[in-house]
């Protein structure tokens, strides 16, 4: 067998090979050529009997049969290897539903509280607590409203036996902390406050509040400004803006009620401010210097200010809930959504 | 309150729109809720009748109306309106009227038929945003009446909303002051100058007042040859735009001057009373009295009553009584121009269910000085309007007057409170247009004598209200916002929550919210026990509102078996909340809880969740649920141990031990309780106090670093008996166990018929490591066969080693 045989034979085993239909005659191809019976040990053998002057070139016509074969069969295995997974493949179904691992969930009002305080928090506010049940010191006397104001009528207040109450408003804790501590106090309370309310789409009967308060020495009606102005564009987005409008609270003088400027209108007017541009958000105020003497504070010495907002009213503004009752009902695919 | 704009404006000049008007308004304390247009008509558009309605041929909701306008001819007019009637009198716009909208009507088809003009509603004619139907009108005006002239002339009434600490706004002269304050312009006091006749009054009556306290003040004019008739047009419309219904001159007239004023008048047929005369007093037992709204209403001792010299004839400062009413007959008026002590009205107007006009005034209170230019003013008005004569003098029983008060403001405070530095001036020039007298103006206090109508104004912060909102909330200097660090402020408590919150939402829970009362029902269903310590509300709203909460799992079932009602078979909630019981005190007292509630394959994800739910893989689902949360918690000296509760389902509940003592229970409810929202698989409950679970999310705890040698695990199925725990198979093979047994983990319990009656296998690996080395195949199985041994002898077992 000279080269040009060899050669020809290398080429044939190539085009056999890429033909090879299945791994079994690819197999058969591999046993024929290379195998241990196969020719290539047979042309081996052979080489001795070549003349000595050929030796070296038969020597490399064989090595390209060995290498070209084994290479050949190594990448044709491949192919039909990776054409046999992709046959398999209707089997390992790609479009079967993932698996998920159970997300919970904070409730609305909740995500509320906790961005409302983590903004004050921010601005050096301490978030602090006080009970449900109050007395009526603490809830009217203590702020200021005298027994016969109006909103001490038993048509708004829950009471409890023993004349004590569920709280109004977490204004109540105002006085609480003042008597626990000397200013500065800087101070935000998330909580729950009662009211006598027939429910319905706008007002619960529970509800929730975030208080504020801010008392040190010379703290202004223009801090104040400043300060919910911040909070403004920290939880509505930039751009939004408050304003004050004068009010009557009992418990802050002057005291203010708080539009912030509408965030999904930018102020000229929508379906969500009702085309007013504003949206009626706290009420707030410099602490009354009653207040102060009540709780021990010396209002020569300290002034500060006061402010407090509706949570469910923020979430039904923020969220576009259109029905406060829904925030109570507790049904899942609509609490799932937020 | 509603201010008819052409009223307000005979009190005080002001050159500004409405809209203009009512921000100033609104942003200096006086809120304005609407501003409503009334009167003026739309040029061209008449009163018409309806004379035949046909069937239009080509539209269902459409009608054919034949209308008189007063035209030449009769119309015909395609009409949608569901009111449209025949003979009824609805504003009509002509052919060529241009509507407000700005569409100009003409002569057109509507599906195939010609209109012939325009019936029209109240908001096509821009009156109101009302479209419900044609706009009806009064069967008297003939057809071809102008609208203007049956709508009366334009007027701007602007609806205000007034604080409680302005009563003195509660009047059309209250709010001039207010806006004559806001562009620097004057009121102008309407003439109350009497021209009077003898005798004098006191020759005709006398009032006798017994309470001075109830009430401070009472005047009494007497008026005579009065001609009792309609009012003329002019007060008709402005009663009638400020939202009260005139009656007859003599009471429009009270009422005309207590909007101007705001001092509550009540106008008495002097010949119906008794002696002609008044005692003030409180009722006397038994008494009754029948009021103007004609129902008669019994009288209680603290109550006040204006009698005459046998009986009750007016509820004071509430209504006056049928009896003494004026009436056609009426000649001789006797004026009541009064104060009443506002806590007095307002508890007698609440105990009767009554709220008038003048209880609204006396409730808020009246400056007592006011009476006089109040019966001086309707006075007047009856001499003028109904032709009375006015006896002489007044008759005024009175406690000490009020005298105007000092109050000072000094400059460096007002700066202080609103950060704006003001001239001394400027302030007192705010101070001087709202009426408070300056008697001093120096650069450290301006002093001002406060009339007795502003009786809000008693110290320097109310001053410098005042100062602020005229000088304008808008132009507040800005300042920097500042952060202040308050030292030994400490809110770790609410940041200790806001961790279990986080935990429990890790845990793949639904964070829900309930009501802090509830029907007390759902209580008892999960634990009549607590029934005697629970807090009730003395005065519920309503019968699903009557009792605080002493426990947050009743109303977690219940909200698993409304979503479950809605097809939701599968929840996992949780809730924080307070929970409130009476202490041994009698007090209530109040515990932040925690709450878990599962059902259905919450616990599973992808293709298992449709196979049913088992009792024991939900108990462990809740169970590994709190163990979970307890070691994110951090939570440190935690048990379980067996214990039913009332809600839960026998030998299915465990409670939940910290420190020592109970701090809450988990279990499977009971399924008795579960079937009341129709819930026939397992529900997992878990409740329990929320402060003993965060007690160490702080604390720290020594770190081991990972092991340096490998471990060895060795597998062991015990066949034992089916009352043998698992519990009690780990506590044996610890105790037979050298140090180097890492852990234990149950892999496999099963029961079968192959096992024989009474008996499972449970399949354990033991993880064996060594501090110190690599341990061997050899030591491993001497490990093992200890273990073993013991597991043999004492459980008893017989064990398949691997």
């Amino acid at each position: 067998m000279d080269i040009q045989e060899v050669d020809g034979l290398t080429a044939q085993a190539l085009a056999e090979l890429a033909g090879a239909a299945d791994l079994a005659a690819l197999e058969a191809l591999r046993v024929k050529y290379i195998g241990r019976n196969g020719m290539l040990p047979a042309l081996m053998q052979g080489l001795k009997d070549v003349p000595a002057a050929d030796k070296p070139a038969m020597g490399q016509a064989l090595n390209r049969f060995k290498t070209g074969v084994t290479a050949a069969v190594a990448e044709r295995k491949a192919a039909l290897e990776a054409a046999a997974k992709v046959a398999k493949a209707g089997a390992f179904d790609l479009s079967l539903p993932g698996r998920w691992a159970r997300r919970g969930r904070l409730h609305p009002i909740q995500q509320l509280i906790d961005k409302t305080s983590a903004i004050f928090r921010r601005m050096g506010f301490t978030v602090a607590d006080g009970p449900d049940v109050e007395t009526e010191y603490y809830n009217f006397d203590a702020l200021n409203t005298p027994a016969d104001h109006v909103s001490r009528d038993v048509q708004d207040t829950f009471y409890l036996p023993g004349g004590l109450l569920l709280r109004t408003q977490t204004s109540a804790v105002q006085a609480r902390y003042m008597e626990s501590r000397q200013p500065p106090v800087r101070i935000v309370c998330p909580g729950r406050c009662y009211r006598r309310d027939t429910t319905d789409a706008t007002h619960s009967a529970n509800f929730h509040q975030i208080e504020g308060l801010y008392v040190d020495e010379k703290v202004s009606l223009a801090d104040l400004k400043s300060d919910i102005d911040h909070f403004a564009g920290e939880l509505m987005g930039p751009g939004v803006k408050s304003r004050f409008r004068t009010h009557f609270f009992p418990f802050t003088e002057p005291s203010v009620e708080v539009d912030f400027s509408c965030h999904m209108c930018g102020g000229k007017g929508c379906r969500v401010c009702k085309q007013s541009g504003w949206i009626e958000i706290m009420g707030a105020g410099m602490v009354d210097p009653n207040v102060f003497k009540l709780a021990g504070y010396d209002p020569e010495i300290v002034t500060g200010y006061a402010f407090g907002m509706g949570i469910e009213r923020l979430a039904m503004i923020l969220f576009g809930i259109d029905d406060i009752r829904r925030l109570y009902e507790n049904d899942a695919r609509y609490l799932a959504q937020f | 309150m509603k201010i008819p704009l052409s009223w307000l404006k005979e009190y005080v000049d002001f050159e500004d729109t409405v809209a203009g008007l009512a921000d100033k308004l609104t942003f200096s304390g006086v809120e304005v809720e609407g501003i409503e247009r009334l009167g003026g008509g739309v040029p061209g558009v008449v009163v018409a009748e309806v004379l035949a309605i046909e069937k239009h041929p080509n539209a269902d909701k459409l009608t054919l109306c034949k209308v008189n306008f007063g035209g030449p001819a009769e119309m015909t007019v395609v009409c949608g309106a569901p009111n449209v009637a025949v003979g009824g009198k609805y504003p009509f716009a002509p052919l060529g009227t241009t509507l407000p909208a700005g569409f100009t009507i003409e002569k057109r088809k509507v599906r195939g038929v010609f209109s012939e003009g325009m019936l029209c509603a109240e908001d096509e004619l821009g009156i109101s945003k009302n479209h419900d139907g044609l706009m009806v009108l009064d069967a008297k005006w003939a057809p071809g009446t102008a609208l203007s002239e049956v709508l009366g002339p334009p007027e701007t009434v602007v609806e205000v909303e007034i604080t409680p600490n302005r009563p003195d706004c509660l009047s059309l002269l209250g709010i001039a002051r207010e806006v004559a304050a806001l562009y620097g312009t004057q009121v102008k006091v309407p003439d109350a100058t009497l021209r009077e006749s003898h005798p004098a009054v006191e020759k005709a009556t006398s009032v006798v007042v017994e309470d001075l306290v109830d009430c401070p003040r009472y005047t009494a004019r007497v008026l005579q040859g009065v001609q009792v008739g309609p009012s003329p047009d002019w007060m008709k419309r402005r009663l009638e735009a400020a939202g009260i219904r005139a009656i007859n001159n003599v009471v429009d007239i009270t009422n005309y001057v207590m909007l101007e004023c705001g001092q509550p008048l009540h106008a008495f047929d002097q010949k119906l009373l008794a002696e002609g005369r008044i005692v003030v007093r409180h009722p006397k037992p038994g008494e009754k009295i029948l009021t103007l709204d004609g129902v008669e209403r019994a009288l209680e001792p603290q109550m006040l009553v204006i009698a005459d010299a046998v009986k009750p004839m007016a509820v004071a400062g509430v209504m006056g009584g049928e009896h003494s009413g004026i009436n056609e007959t009426t000649t001789d008026v006797l004026l009541e121009s009064a104060n009443f002590r506002p806590a007095s009205v307002r508890a007698t107007s609440k105990k009767l269910g009554m709220l008038s006009d003048a209880s609204y005034r006396f409730m808020r209170g009246v400056d007592a000085e006011l009476a006089e230019f109040g019966s001086r003013r309707a006075a007047k008005l009856m001499c003028e309007l109904a032709g009375a004569k006015l006896l002489m003098g007044v008759v005024d029983v009175r406690s000490e007057p009020k005298k105007p008060w000092k109050v000072v403001c000094r400059p460096a405070r007002l700066e202080a409170l609103l950060g704006i530095a003001a001239a001394p001036a400027e302030i007192a020039q705010v101070f001087a247009a709202l009426e408070l007298k300056v008697l001093k103006c120096g650069p450290d206090a301006i002093e001002v004598e406060v009339p007795t109508f502003r009786e809000d104004l008693t110290r320097e912060a109310d001053l410098i209200e005042e100062y602020a909102r005229i000088y304008g909330l808008k132009k507040l200097p800005p300042v920097r916002s500042m952060a202040t660090i308050v030292p030994d402020a400490d809110d770790k408590p609410a940041q200790a929550q806001a961790r279990l919150r986080d935990v429990l939402v890790g845990l793949g829970l639904q964070q829900i919210m309930h009501y802090s009362f509830l029907a007390e029902g759902l209580l008892d269903l999960f634990d009549q026990g607590n029934a005697p310590s629970r807090v009730k509300l003395a005065n519920p709203l309503t019968a699903d509102h009557t009792v605080m909460r002493d426990a947050l799992l009743p109303q977690m079932a219940e909200t698993i078996g409304l979503n479950f009602s809605r097809q939701v078979a599968e929840t996992a909630f949780f809730e924080t909340g307070r929970v409130f019981r009476l202490g041994p005190d009698g007090k209530p007292t109040e515990t932040d809880h925690v709450a878990v509630g599962l059902f259905g394959p919450a616990g599973r994800t992808g293709l298992d969740k449709f196979k049913p739910v088992e009792e024991l893989e939900m108990f462990l689902w809740i169970k590994g649920l709190w163990e979970q949360a307890s070691a994110a918690l951090n939570l440190r000296g935690a048990a379980l141990r067996p214990a039913d509760r009332p809600w839960s389902e026998p030998g299915r509940g465990m409670e939940i031990v910290v420190d020592g003592a109970v701090a809450g229970w988990l279990g499977l409810l009971k399924a008795e309780i579960a079937k009341e929202w129709r819930l026939h698989e397992p529900v997992g409950l878990l409740e329990a106090e929320a402060k003993p679970l965060v007690k160490d999310v702080e604390a720290t705890q020594p770190l081991v670093p990972p092991p340096s040698y490998p471990s060895i695990r060795r597998d062991a199925a015990l066949i034992v008996g089916t009352d043998v725990r698992h519990e009690r198979v780990v506590d044996v093979a610890r105790a037979a166990a050298p140090a180097e047994l890492e852990k234990i983990e149950l892999f496999d319990v099963y029961q079968g018929k192959n096992l024989g009656e009474g008996r499972k296998s449970m399949a354990y690996a033991f993880t064996y490591r060594s501090k110190t080395g690599t341990l061997t195949d050899e030591v491993a199985n001497g490990f093992q066969a200890k273990v073993n041994a013991a597991l043999k002898a004492q459980l008893p077992a017989e064990i398949r080693e691997s």
